[in-house]
């Protein structure tokens, strides 16, 4: 197995508020090898984006408080002085987020901000970075870049928009790229578009990628691993290939039947029912136990840990694996009550 | 009597009108340029749209950002007026009612939005949110109200306690099926649902969308579901129309319309949709470009400047809606010779381990099981 390039170990984000401290992030480890395209999947509210923020050092401390260790090529981010880590940013890490002319200064031309990374990190001239971002923007496959450089964000497109983050996101080449809900805000035609041209950029550059998204099926074209989150813990972590044949915790399993198919239409979908526990107030058990149809007396009391189900396969479940619950649904007598 | 179902009304539902019926709707928009408001343009944001809502039936308009789609559903509720076109609800003219007529004819007809947030009033109890409509179209007399709003509570899967609190109390699916008991209080015949889950997570969606046609079936609803997610559409249509720049340019049943898509915008964006098994999508760019600015849509079929197949021809005549041998229409000068897509079984079949297990979640006594607490 090669070097991991970012080692995360029992990461556990917190902040205080009105109600008492929130853990938004719960005790999560996983790792990521150079070139490798991890997903991090979960509802409002899983905690996913502050794991993508603790990674790259974006949340203010205090309020929040951050316990663990972020390794990312053998250096520990959350004891590097602020310095280092303003260094590392841009260069070898960088972020897209989901609303891209939020992220774009709308006061410079993109030509500009582009130019900006480069001067700071590579020590280019003016003349130099321009030059390497026009040749960025048609990477990214922006027609015409020479005129385009020149624009103010609020004269593209938001998949253009995107495109641009992305080219400044890759302009020095980074080691890691997080991508949080990339294409969440675009339209399915230019959502593929823009797909398309991470798959592409990521086979031509080896750039490791972290996409933080709620929509399976991104999930199921773009991971070779995937994360799935709950309530702030990781609940499953598997092989993208492993967890869509069978998955084996019972929120993966109500999520995957909660999404409508296009191939037909369901009699129901599986929704799952209930809410998402408070951050402040989570149950004492298995976290997902009050909307788990599956729950007994053990998950409600005792917090089951993640262990491996099966070569690589992890979940967090006292019923794992789940083939075996399957089979026991089968025998008549046997149909579960949905949990009161 | 149950909360919603008007035997009066039901009576209408039975036959051959519509419940809906829109025909050639136009909505253009003037359009200031430069800055002291020189020469104005015109943004055809609904171009000559029709469609028919059948009782009980789900009809849905799909389309990306600026295909007019929004547009079409504030006409039909005549938050806007159409600049040309007619609209008939139950055969009677929406357009031309007005006063006390309009108000009878609004009872029958509601509308649920994307953010349940901003169409619900934040000073109001959820109570006298629902009471409302009940008040104004004069549903139930007045000692009865307190009851009937604990019914459509109810209904849509809520505890009575849930009248004396606030909206901002509540989480986005919950403030949803508030926005849906309010509009199901008027006895409405047809809702218009403007991206009803669009803001909601993957599995409070499924919750609001099993709700919906639990309704539907219970009350013999018609609802005009506007949309951008196919998977969703595919979910809940019984027919469907697909909208590019202002235009319907495919419409048909739904079964029909998702397996053979006839128009090279619908085929296209039925293979841009990421589906949730690994490798089961030909992963072909779908599309180049974007959507052309509706201030100055292409000349001819609005999809030339995008169609993999346009032509010449194309570019000058603009293609009228024609019958398919399939049930649908579809408005492309080249239908005829166009490759129909090739059936990707695009879902595998589904483990029947996991199919078992998810039945569990499906369980429809699960619906009234998210009570608020």
């Amino acid at each position: 197995m090669t070097e991991a390039l970012l080692r995360v170990d029992e990461l556990r984000v917190r902040f205080p508020s009105d109600t008492g401290i929130a853990t938004a992030v719960d005790g999560v480890s996983f790792t990521l090898t150079p070139g490798e395209l991890l997903c991090i999947v979960g509802e409002s509210g899983c905690g996913k984006s502050v794991t993508a923020l603790s990674v790259m050092g974006l949340l203010a401390r205090p309020p929040a408080m951050l316990d663990g260790r972020i390794r990312f090529e053998g250096r520990d981010l959350l004891s590097m002085p602020p310095r280092e880590l303003a260094d590392l940013r841009g260069d070898r890490l960088a972020m897209i987020f989901q609303e891209p002319m939020t992220s774009l200064n709308p006061a410079f031309t993109i030509g500009s901000q582009l130019c900006e990374v480069l001067v700071r990190h590579r020590d280019m001239s003016t003349a130099q970075a321009r030059a390497a971002a026009i040749d960025m923007l048609r990477q990214v496959r922006i027609p015409a870049p020479e005129q385009r450089i020149d624009e103010f964000p609020h004269r593209l497109s938001g998949g253009m928009r995107q495109r641009v983050m992305i080219a400044m996101a890759l302009l020095c080449r980074p080691a890691l790229l997080i991508a949080d809900e990339p294409t969440t805000a675009l339209d399915v035609t230019i959502q593929a578009q823009v797909l398309e041209l991470m798959r592409s950029l990521r086979s031509q550059t080896r750039t490791a990628i972290m996409l933080i998204t709620h929509d399976l099926g991104v999930v199921a074209e773009m991971a070779d691993r995937v994360l799935v989150m709950y309530a702030g813990q990781v609940v499953e972590q598997a092989s993208v290939a492993q967890i869509f044949a069978m998955p084996q915790h019972p929120y993966t399993v109500g999520l995957l039947g909660a999404i409508p198919a296009l191939a037909g239409r369901r009699e129901r979908l599986a929704a799952i029912d209930g809410l998402v526990p408070a951050p402040t107030a989570q149950p004492p058990g298995c976290r997902f136990a009050p909307r788990c149809p599956f729950a007994d007396m053990r998950c409600r009391s005792e917090a089951p840990p993640l262990s491996e189900v099966q070569d690589g396969h992890w979940s967090r479940c006292w019923k794992a694996p789940l083939e075996q619950l399957a089979e026991s649904l089968l025998q008549p007598a046997q149909t579960p009550e949905p949990q009161g | 009597m149950s909360p919603v179902g008007n035997p009066d009304l039901r009576k209408h539902a039975t036959g051959d009108t519509p419940v809906l019926d829109a025909v050639n709707l136009v909505k253009h928009f003037p359009v200031q340029q430069g800055l002291f408001g020189g020469s104005a343009a015109l943004v055809k944001a609904v171009d000559g749209v029709s469609f028919a809502v059948r009782a009980g039936e789900t009809f849905a308009i799909v389309g990306e950002s600026g295909c007019g789609k929004s547009t079409v559903a504030r006409l039909v509720t005549r938050l806007i007026e159409p600049t040309a076109g007619s609209l008939r609800l139950h055969g009677q003219d929406l357009l031309q009612a007005d006063g006390a007529r309009l108000r009878s004819l609004r009872g029958r007809l509601q509308m649920i939005f994307q953010d349940p947030y901003g169409s619900l009033n934040p000073r109001m109890t959820v109570g006298d949110m629902i009471a409302e409509p009940l008040m104004l179209h004069r549903v139930v007399p007045a000692a009865q109200r307190g009851t009937r709003v604990c019914e459509l509570l109810d209904v849509v899967g809520l505890r009575a306690e849930a009248a004396t609190r606030y909206a901002h109390e509540f989480s986005g699916g919950q403030r949803q099926r508030i926005a849906i008991a309010r509009a199901l209080a008027a006895q409405p015949e047809l809702i218009v649902c403007d991206e009803p889950v669009s803001a909601l997570d993957v599995s409070i969606q499924a919750q609001i969308l099993n709700l919906l046609a639990d309704l539907q079936r219970q009350f013999g609803l018609a609802y005009l579901f506007i949309s951008h997610d196919l998977a969703v559409v595919r979910q809940v249509a019984d027919s469907l129309g697909v909208m590019y720049l202002g235009r319907i340019v495919e419409t048909g049943p739904s079964a029909q319309l998702f397996r053979t898509p006839r128009h090279p915008y619908t085929q296209a964006l039925l293979s841009a949709v990421p589906v949730p098994a690994p490798g089961a999508r030909a992963q072909t760019t779908a599309l180049a470009g974007d959507v052309p600015s509706p201030l100055a849509p292409p000349t001819g079929c609005h999809f030339h400047t995008r169609c993999p197949h346009a032509i010449e021809r194309c570019r000058s005549e603009t293609p009228s809606l024609q019958a398919t041998p399939d049930g649908g229409m579809v408005a492309c000068l080249r239908w005829q010779q166009l490759p129909l897509p090739r059936d990707e079984t695009r879902a595998p079949a589904p483990n029947p381990a996991l199919a078992r297990l998810q039945a569990a979640f499906a369980a429809p006594s699960g619906l009234k099981s998210d009570r608020i607490v």
